[in-house]
């Protein structure tokens, strides 16, 4: 090899440092622009969004038992694809929250309701996920989002090792005693499918829940999510849930 | 090449085994897997094929006219028929053969009072009686119709 | 087998503490999974233990090489055993060698595991007994165990000198690289924990790094006290030198893994996130005896005060072995009490940090204390077929 003439040597490596500091001086900006992601609905059409009024549910839970009866989930009050919580905060911001077998069993009156300093349900569910933990650390690929946005299970091809369920923040997932699989909702993907609401928005007296497609700009999610001051549950863990909650209290959990 | 005929032995066999694995692994993998992406495509046609029990609001209106229009203007007019009567994707595909669970008689005040009971948790504007004091003895159906509630 | 699952979940329904979701009732992660990390933490530990006379050429140590390199194998053949058990459906576990899903750290589990006993462990322990197995494969009295040894020559019968000399230079290399390979098995392993955000009390980047030298107490642990079992068993004087490295090793490691533990425990206090409140009283509650009686006091505490002893004085070798013996069993239930502590009392609180969920551990069926206690056993099981064949002292013709 020939020998690099000093000279040269110090100008390559001269030029080579006013290239990176450039590049060092430009990063931020062309970092900063890349700071806007684009929402995959932008792209894929439909994408399922969910909304929840958290205002207009009043705890009744035919959600709940519609969940159970589409989706065949085992009606031991442990198991559940939906449920839904009553928060009591009390004037001296005692919280309590309770959900006797899923909100199946109704609530039981609260006590001192003078003490009460407000009080409210929430129904949970899926979270739909946009950056899904459950999608990240099944093992096998045997749950996954679909191109439509929802996180479904393939049950045929479950191994039941659990990771997922621990992985879900929300605890929205739970082992079937039958079938030996996680299962979860599904959003009533079936349903969607066929032009139809998923079974729990079907039945709710109140039009608390609401399911629809992020990509269509008319959409009652969509104008749901642009109406209302709407937000998600534990944002912190940027797991970007698609499920925007109306009238969520600090304390809900 | 005598020295270290023993290791050609061992990679023999490391190459044997990861070349059967390899086989094994091309005949074992489900076909639709990556297709879409790492999943099994066809778990999405499982997922679409699950049967329906909740028929829809849409379903009731061809049988039901009357009961489907009265509720229609009432202030239950959000309530879907279902929300009251069960799933009846199966009323609907057999109509004389599966018949829709009405609430029954006895449990009715108990079924009404489980959305109208007076509660600090419901919202403010949702209608609310105290079941202990509001004509306790009294079966809601006899003042209220449940498809037009409003006296 | 789901009903005794059913039955056993509503008695503990009215169980529950504060509030939980209403699917966190079940645990589902059970003793089999704190059984694995165990496990494969002492194969670990053993396996850095046979690295560091070999890599780092402490020659103090030769008495307990083979040995640390046989306990290494027989934990980690039996190691997958409590997940498979553990899996709702056990006869679909190889999916996750055919369809791995690169982003699950579960997936890689197939792989590093496949890795490190094929490639690492089974070549080194063939490579360096390959000299004494061409032996034996003539001489053995009995016929079952020369027909063991010709197999395991691989049909070279009449192996050249060099090659001897080609196979330590390969199995120093092995070493090498097996050395990042166990570091890597168990720090996974800690990873499968460490990185589940949804879980504070699982979800710190110390994770792998606890794991691994709680890791390497636990093996330096095991093999310490095999090689002292092993010695009093044959009858043969212990090598109180190697004994010595070893127990110095051991106090390495359950300094470094307390003081890590330690460190992540302040950690949490000072910045006493949203998550702080439960977790205090996870500790003060349901894991008190477990954490801070077991794992911190009689697991940790106590080992170091006995080897710290036995380094600042100049103690007479029988005491010395009733120290090393002492602080070595503390350590091994210390250490299991450690991983109980991280699977389990991960479990029992709520994810809406809220309330409490109870853990009822059965005596029988698939994940109860008995299987558990099988699993636990069967490594040494494993390892008396290992010795048997394969003996790690020098052999004297006529004796076994």
């Amino acid at each position: 090899m020939r020998e690099l003439p000093r000279r040269d040597f110090l100008k390559l490596t001269a030029s080579a440092l006013l290239t990176a500091a450039a590049a060092a001086l430009a990063a931020p900006a062309a970092w900063a622009e890349k700071f806007y992601r684009e929402p995959p609905w932008r792209r894929k059409k439909p994408y399922w969004g969910f909304g929840v009024d958290i205002e207009k549910c009043i705890g009744c839970a035919r959600c709940v038992d519609a969940c159970k009866t589409e989706n065949d989930v085992p009606r031991e009050p442990f198991y559940f694809r939906t449920w839904v919580e009553r928060y009591i905060i009390r004037k001296d911001n005692e919280i309590k929250i309770d959900a006797p077998n899923g909100g199946l069993d109704g609530y039981p009156p609260v006590a001192d309701p003078e003490t009460v300093a407000k009080s409210f349900f929430v129904p949970k569910l899926c979270n739909l996920c946009e950056s899904s933990p459950c999608v990240q650390v099944c093992p096998v690929g045997a749950t996954f989002k679909t191109e439509d946005g929802v996180v479904l299970i393939d049950k045929k091809y479950c191994i039941g090792c659990r990771y997922c369920i621990q992985a879900c923040p929300y605890g929205t997932r739970y082992f079937h005693p039958v079938l030996q699989v996680a299962d979860k909702c599904s959003v009533c993907y079936h349903r969607l499918k066929r032009g139809m609401v998923t079974a729990c928005v079907e039945v709710c007296p109140t039009g608390a829940r609401m399911v629809g497609d992020l990509s269509d700009p008319e959409s009652n999610v969509t104008k749901f999510r642009e109406n209302n001051k709407v937000q998600t549950l534990k944002a912190n863990m940027g797991t970007e849930p698609k499920l925007v909650y109306k009238g969520l209290d600090k304390e809900v959990r | 090449m005598k020295d270290i005929e023993h290791l050609l032995r061992v990679a023999v066999i490391f190459l044997a085994s990861i070349t059967v694995f390899l086989v094994v692994r091309a005949v074992v993998k489900p076909e639709s897997y990556g297709k879409i992406g790492r999943y099994r495509a066809e778990a999405l046609d499982d997922s679409k094929a699950l049967p329906v029990r909740y028929a829809g609001q849409k379903e009731c209106g061809p049988c039901h006219k009357a009961q489907v229009k009265e509720k229609a203007g009432s202030s239950h007019s959000g309530v879907s028929c279902e929300s009251c009567h069960g799933a009846l994707a199966a009323h609907v595909a057999a109509p004389k053969g599966a018949k829709p669970a009405k609430p029954a008689e006895a449990e009715m005040r108990r079924f009404c009072l489980r959305c109208h009971e007076a509660s600090v948790s419901k919202p403010a504007k949702f209608p609310v009686q105290d079941g202990t004091k509001h004509n306790p003895d009294m079966a809601c159906g006899m003042c209220h119709k449940p498809h037009a509630p409003k006296i | 087998m789901h009903d005794a699952v059913v039955v056993a979940l509503r008695e503990t329904l009215d169980k529950v503490t504060g509030f939980i979701y209403p699917n966190e009732l079940e645990l589902q992660w059970s003793i089999l999974i704190v059984l694995y990390p165990y496990l494969t933490g002492l194969v670990a530990g053993a396996f850095i233990l046979a690295s560091l006379e070999r890599v780092f050429n402490v020659k103090v140590l030769k008495p307990t090489y083979r040995l640390s390199l046989l306990t290494a194998l027989a934990f980690l053949i039996i190691a997958p055993l409590p997940l498979q058990v553990h899996l709702g459906h056990p006869e679909r576990s190889l999916n996750i060698l055919f369809t791995p899903n690169p982003t699950s750290a579960m997936a890689m589990f197939g792989f590093v595991y496949l890795w490190y006993l094929m490639a690492v462990l089974l070549l080194e322990i063939w490579l360096d007994y390959r000299k004494e197995i061409v032996g034996w494969a003539d001489t053995d009295p009995s016929w079952l165990k020369r027909l063991i040894y010709k197999v395991m020559t691989l049909g070279v019968f009449k192996p050249t000198e060099k090659s001897y000399e080609i196979d330590d230079r390969v199995g120093r290399a092995l070493t090498i690289i097996g050395l990042p390979s166990a570091v890597l098995l168990h720090g996974y392993v800690g990873f499968i924990f460490g990185s589940i955000k949804a879980n504070p009390w699982w979800s710190t980047p110390l994770m792998p790094i606890i794991f691994l030298f709680s890791a390497m107490a636990s093996g330096i642990a095991g093999v310490m006290l095999l090689y002292m079992f092993l010695c009093w068993a044959r009858d043969v004087e212990i090598e109180m030198p190697c004994l010595d490295t070893v127990a110095k090793y051991f106090l390495t490691a359950v300094i470094v893994a307390f003081s890590l533990e330690m460190l992540e425990s302040i950690q949490t206090a000072y910045e006493a996130e949203e998550h702080f409140d439960i977790i205090q009283l996870l500790i003060e509650g349901k894991l008190y005896l477990s954490l801070i009686v077991i794992q911190i006091c009689l697991g940790s505490l106590l080992p170091i005060l006995l080897l710290g002893l036995t380094q600042l004085f100049e103690l007479p070798d029988k005491v010395r072995k009733v120290f090393y013996a002492v602080s070595g069993s503390l350590s091994l239930i210390g250490i299991f009490a450690m991983r109980w502590n991280v699977v389990v009392g991960g479990q029992f609180f709520s994810k809406s940090l809220m309330g409490f969920t109870t853990y009822k551990l059965e005596l029988a069926g698939r994940e109860g204390l008995f299987s558990a206690s099988v699993l636990c056993v069967l490594p040494l099981f494993v390892l008396g077929v290992l010795l048997w064949l394969l003996p790690p002292w020098d052999r004297k013709p006529g004796k076994a």
